[in-house]
C-alpha cells in the first residue's frame, strides 16, 4: 500500500485553485521531500493529507483512507503544522498531556525522554521557548504519537543552520525504529538533500518530477559539448534545460542508456542542480510511468 | 479531552466563579435584609390583604432600596458578558493562533474535540447563570411586589428563567461569531452588538405579541389599569366620548381643555380648579383607554421567550459545528 495518494487533487478557494489536477504517489516507508516554488501548493497538500481540508476536486487518500471522510486513519497521520502552533500559555509537561490525553498511541515515556534530550524542562513555558525548541516540543509531539505517517510543513524554515541539523538528526532517530514514512516540505533543496530518498516536486500546483532520489541521479546527467542546434547524443531521453555559449551547449538531460559520444562530455548532476533545473522549465516532466499490478499466481 | 477543556478554558471559569461568589456574597445578606424589612414594615401583611392601599407603605420600602438599581443593567448585560468571554473564544483563540491545526490533527476528531468543550461551557453557563437568575428572583420578590412591576420591561429580562436562556443564546452567538470571523477581539464585538439588538428585537417588537393584548378602558383620574395583578400596560391614550384621540398617556392637555370648554381657565396662565376641570371631563367624556397583557400570563411569556432564545442558540452551535466541521482550515 502506499503512503500517500492523491488522484486529480484539487482545492479551490472561490475561483482560485490553491491546488489543481494533482496527482502523486508516495511509497511507504520513505523519507519522502516535497519540494516547490512559495505557492506551489505544498501546504494545501499537506492540509489535505491530515484531513483539516476537503477536496474541492479528485480525491486524496492514506494508507488507503480518505482522511477527511474516515477518521479512524488520524491516530496514523503526525502533522506538524508550518507555523509549529502550540499553546503558548502551556507548559512543555501540558503539552505532553494534551499529546497523551489525545492521542491512544501515545508513547509517553518516548516523548519525555526525548524532550529531556533536548534540554527542555517539563515546567518550561512554551511561550518562553526559543523557535528551535519549539520544534523540538512539536516535533516531539508528532513522533510520540507513534504516527505511520508524518507530514512536516516547512519544519526547518524558521531554524538557524545548527538547529536544523539537530532537528532533522532527531527526526531520524525518531522514525527508525518504526519505519514510519515522512514527508517534508521545503522551498529548497538543500536543507532535505541528506536524509531524504524520495522527490516531489511540485510547481504551479502540478506534480513534476516524482521518484527515487537515487534513481532520479541515475538517469539524469549534465552533459557539454559542440554547439549545434538541435542535436543531441545518443542516450538522451529528455533535455530538461539547457544553456548556450558562443562555442559550447550545457544541457541538464534525461537519460535513458549510457552516453558514450566522445564529442560530448558527461558530468553527475547534484539535487539541488537537478531540483532547479526542472523548476526553470514548468513544461519538463519525470514521473513514474504507467505501472503493471503485480500478477498474483494462485497455486491450488 | 476533558483535560483540554479544563486546561484551556480554567481561567475563564475560574473568573466566572469568582465572580459568581461575589454576586452571591452581596446577594445572599442584602436579600435576607430586605425580607426581614418587608414583613417587619407590615408590606407584606398589606399586601397580602386584598383591597388595602399600600401606596404609602410601598413606597417608603421602595425609596430604602433605590440605590440597588444599579444591579438591574448590571444583570442585563450579564449574558453578553458570558458569551463574549466564554463564547467568542473558543473556536476565534485557536483559529488565530493557528493552534486548531495542532488540535485538530491528534486522533479526537474535531467535532468531538468541540462538542466536549461546548458541552462543559453549556453545563458551566447553565449552572451560574441558573443560580444568579434564581438568587435574584429570590432578592427581588419583595421589591418587585411592591412596585407591582415583575413583567415590566428590563425587570422580567433578570428574573425567572429567561436569564439562562439569553446566556445560552449569547454563548452559542459568540462561538458562532468567533468561528465565523476567525479573529476574538472582533468576534467579541460581534457577540455584543448582535446580543442586544436580538434582545431589543425580541423584546420590544416580539413579546407585546406573544398573546393577544387585552384592552380596557376607565375614566379619567380614575383607579388606573394597574389592578395590582402584575400586569403588562403597553399603551394608554386618552380620549374623548367619541373615542377621538387626545392626547397619549393619562392625562389632559390645558390647550385642549380651553378650546373645549372655555370658562374653565379663569384667566390666560392660570390653572383651572378641580372642580371645573372634573366637570369638563364629564362633558367631554374623557376616558382612558389601555391595552395590556394580564399578570397572570406572567410565566407563559417567559416560557415562550426561553423557547425563542434557546432555539437561537441551538441553530447558532448547530452553524458553528457545520462551520468548524466543514469550512475552517
Amino acid at each position: 500500500m502506499s503512503a500517500v495518494v492523491a488522484t486529480g487533487l484539487g482545492k479551490r478557494y472561490g475561483r482560485v485553485w490553491a491546488l489543481r489536477d494533482c496527482s502523486l504517489e508516495i511509497p511507504e516507508g520513505r523519507v519522502a521531500a516535497l519540494v516547490g516554488p512559495n505557492g506551489a501548493g505544498k501546504t494545501t497538500l499537506l492540509h489535505l493529507a491530515t484531513g483539516l481540508l476537503e477536496p474541492s476536486a479528485g480525491s486524496i487518500s492514506v494508507l488507503g483512507r480518505r482522511p477527511d471522510r474516515d477518521p479512524s486513519v488520524l491516530p496514523l497521520i503526525g502533522f506538524m503544522a508550518q507555523e509549529v502552533p502550540l499553546y503558548r500559555t502551556f507548559t512543555a509537561g501540558d503539552m505532553l498531556e494534551f499529546g497523551r490525553r489525545m492521542n491512544p498511541r501515545w508513547d509517553e515515556g518516548f516523548a519525555r525522554k526525548r524532550l529531556e534530550r533536548v534540554g527542555i524542562r517539563p515546567n518550561d513555558r512554551v511561550g518562553h521557548l526559543s523557535g528551535g525548541q519549539r520544534s523540538q516540543v512539536a516535533l516531539t509531539l508528532a513522533l510520540a504519537k507513534r504516527p505511520s505517517v508524518l507530514l512536516l510543513d516547512e519544519p526547518l524554515a524558521s531554524l538557524d543552520p545548527l538547529a536544523r541539523r539537530e532537528f532533522l538528526k532527531a527526526l531520524m532517530e525518531g522514525v527508525a525504529e518504526d519505519g514510519a514514512t515522512v514527508v517534508l516540505s521545503s522551498h529548497l533543496i538543500s536543507d532535505l538533500e541528506r536524509v531524504c530518498d524520495y522527490l516531489i516536486l511540485l510547481s504551479a500546483s502540478r506534480t513534476q518530477v516524482a521518484g527515487e532520489v537515487e534513481q532520479l541521479l541515475e538517469t539524469h546527467r549534465v552533459i557539454s559539448g559542440p554547439r549545434k542546434d538541435g542535436a543531441v547524443p545518443a542516450g538522451v531521453a529528455a533535455v530538461i534545460e539547457q544553456s548556450s555559449s558562443e562555442r559550447q551547449t550545457t544541457m541538464l538531460v534525461r537519460t535513458e542508456g549510457p552516453i558514450l559520444d566522445p564529442a560530448w562530455s558527461v558530468q553527475k548532476v547534484g539535487l539541488e542542480e537537478l531540483v532547479l533545473g526542472y523548476l526553470g522549465q514548468p513544461n519538463a516532466t519525470a514521473l513514474p510511468g504507467p505501472r503493471l499490478a503485480p500478477i498474483r499466481m494462485e497455486v491450488s | 479531552m476533558t483535560w483540554l477543556a479544563w486546561r484551556q478554558h480554567r481561567m475563564q471559569l475560574l473568573f466566572g466563579a469568582a465572580f459568581l461568589a461575589l454576586m452571591l456574597a452581596f446577594l445572599l445578606p442584602t436579600g435576607l435584609g430586605i425580607a426581614s424589612t418587608y414583613r417587619s414594615s407590615g408590606l407584606a401583611s398589606c399586601l397580602s390583604t386584598a383591597g388595602r392601599d399600600c401606596g404609602e407603605l410601598s413606597d417608603s420600602f421602595i425609596g430604602r432600596y433605590s440605590r440597588m438599581q444599579f444591579l438591574i443593567p448590571l444583570f442585563l448585560v450579564l449574558p453578553a458578558i458570558v458569551g463574549m468571554f466564554w463564547g467568542a473564544p473558543l473556536v476565534a483563540r485557536e483559529t488565530e493562533h493557528g493552534t486548531h491545526r495542532l488540535a485538530w490533527t491528534q486522533s479526537v476528531t474535531r467535532s468531538k474535540w468541540l462538542n466536549v468543550k461546548l458541552l462543559a461551557l453549556v453545563a458551566a453557563t447553565l449552572a451560574g447563570i441558573g443560580s444568579v437568575a434564581w438568587v435574584l428572583s429570590w432578592w427581588s420578590r419583595p421589591l418587585v411586589a411592591a412596585s407591582d412591576d415583575r413583567f415590566n420591561p428590563g425587570i422580567f429580562d433578570i428574573r425567572g428563567v429567561v436569564p439562562v436562556a439569553y446566556a445560552l443564546f449569547a454563548l452559542a452567538l459568540g462561538v458562532a461569531a468567533g468561528t465565523l470571523i476567525r479573529r476574538t477581539v472582533p468576534a467579541m464585538a460581534a457577540t455584543f452588538t448582535g446580543f442586544g439588538g436580538v434582545r431589543l428585537a425580541v423584546a420590544l417588537l416580539l413579546r407585546p405579541h406573544y398573546a393577544a393584548p387585552r384592552s380596557t378602558s376607565f375614566a379619567l383620574f380614575g383607579r388606573g389599569v394597574g389592578t395590582g395583578q402584575g400586569d403588562w400596560i403597553l399603551s394608554t391614550k386618552t380620549v374623548d366620548a367619541a373615542g377621538r384621540f387626545v392626547t397619549s398617556g393619562e392625562g389632559l392637555d390645558l390647550n385642549y381643555v380651553s378650546r373645549h370648554c372655555p370658562g374653565v381657565n379663569p384667566s390666560p396662565g392660570s390653572f383651572p380648579s378641580k372642580d371645573a376641570l372634573t366637570a369638563c371631563v364629564r362633558k367631554l367624556g374623557l376616558h382612558v383607554q389601555a391595552t395590556y397583557q394580564p399578570g397572570s400570563r406572567y410565566w407563559r411569556f417567559q416560557f415562550i421567550e426561553t423557547g425563542i432564545f434557546v432555539a437561537l442558540a441551538a441553530g447558532l452551535l448547530l452553524l458553528a459545528a457545520w462551520w468548524v466541521r466543514r469550512r475552517v482550515s
